[in-house]
């Protein structure tokens, strides 16, 4: 494999893809050269398989619809990245909310003490 | 010349009312235009950003900013330009936000079809076999070329277009995109 051939590369893979000439430095080199016209060649293939990709899609997410629209009614559109963190930390600052309420409860001073008897409530 | 009964006219003209309805804020409309588009949208999105659930977020946030922006929508470009234009900035600015997300590979990108004009099963199976190592050349490229490549190759834009995206100049997206095939080339050489 030749040095040109190497250095020809790039240009030749630019070439293919965007069918034009080679540079004029290289052409007489790639015009005689088979390893650099296989190269051309495998490139155009490529080019076409690229343009070809276009029309290929993958399906999108099946809520996709319904978290756009959510959104543009002013819902809650939650990032799907963003789900569990937000499920772990609403969790976490429910607990800690109910363990506070809990905590300061107002008590009623009728029940802090003994619990009185039938007959002494009589 | 223009022919009232070929369906891609219909097409057209059916998605210019839709257009239309939605710029007067016609939601249901809207959603019918999400329908039609969200899966070349998130296509795109999956190639530009490689992880599914950032190109999942990628997609919604751009079909939200196309809500928004659907009134500026003059109709010059066709709406499914328009559209990845809003995906490949919106990809851009998270992909700021999320450099975390690691790229998947590109073999996930695409459901695996047969290559259209392949009729014959030999060249159907070359070409599938040549696509598969197209999808992992592509993940191989480093981020910065693969986009550019996707933008160029994949969906012709210019290098005007590619620039003004990338906020690069076009001098630059000239040579990214030279490299990038480059390497391309010399990946898939090696692959074979």
């Amino acid at each position: 494999m030749s040095l040109v051939c190497e250095l020809a590369a790039p240009f030749v893979a630019n070439s293919a893809v965007d069918e034009i000439d080679v540079v004029r430095p290289l052409r007489t080199h790639t015009a005689g050269c088979l390893k650099c016209q296989a190269r051309h060649a495998a490139m155009s293939k490529t080019a076409r398989e690229l343009t070809a990709l276009a029309d290929e899609h993958t399906k999108a997410p099946a809520d996709l619809e319904w978290r756009v629209m959510s959104a543009l009614e002013g819902d809650l559109a939650v990032p799907r990245s963003w789900r569990t963190p937000m499920a772990v930390g609403t969790a976490v600052v429910s607990m800690a909310a109910a363990v506070i309420i809990w905590r300061f409860r107002p008590r009623n001073p009728r029940l802090t003490g003994r619990i009185p008897s039938f007959r002494e409530e009589r | 010349m223009s022919n009232p009964n070929d369906p891609r006219q219909v097409e057209n003209e059916k998605e210019k009312e839709l257009i239309a309805r939605a710029q007067q804020g016609d939601r249901a409309a809207f959603a019918a235009l999400v329908r039609a588009h969200q899966n070349e949208v998130y296509t795109l999105a999956r190639r530009l950003v490689g992880d599914p659930h950032l190109a999942s977020d990628v997609t919604q946030e751009a079909l939200i900013r196309a809500w928004r922006a659907l009134p500026k929508f003059r109709g010059d470009a066709q709406l499914s330009t328009w559209l990845h234009r809003i995906t490949v900035n919106t990809a851009w600015t998270q992909k700021k936000r999320a450099k975390k997300h690691a790229g998947v590979p590109i073999d996930e990108l695409t459901a695996i079809a047969a290559p259209e004009g392949a009729n014959h099963p030999a060249v159907a199976g070359e070409l599938l076999e040549l696509r598969g190592r197209l999808r992992a050349a592509l993940d191989r490229l480093p981020e910065g070329q693969r986009q550019v490549v996707v933008m160029k190759d994949v969906y012709g834009w210019s290098h005007a277009e590619i620039a003004e995206v990338m906020d690069i100049s076009v001098a630059a997206a000239k040579v990214r995109l030279h490299r990038a095939r480059a390497k391309l080339a010399k990946d898939l050489e090696e692959m074979s």
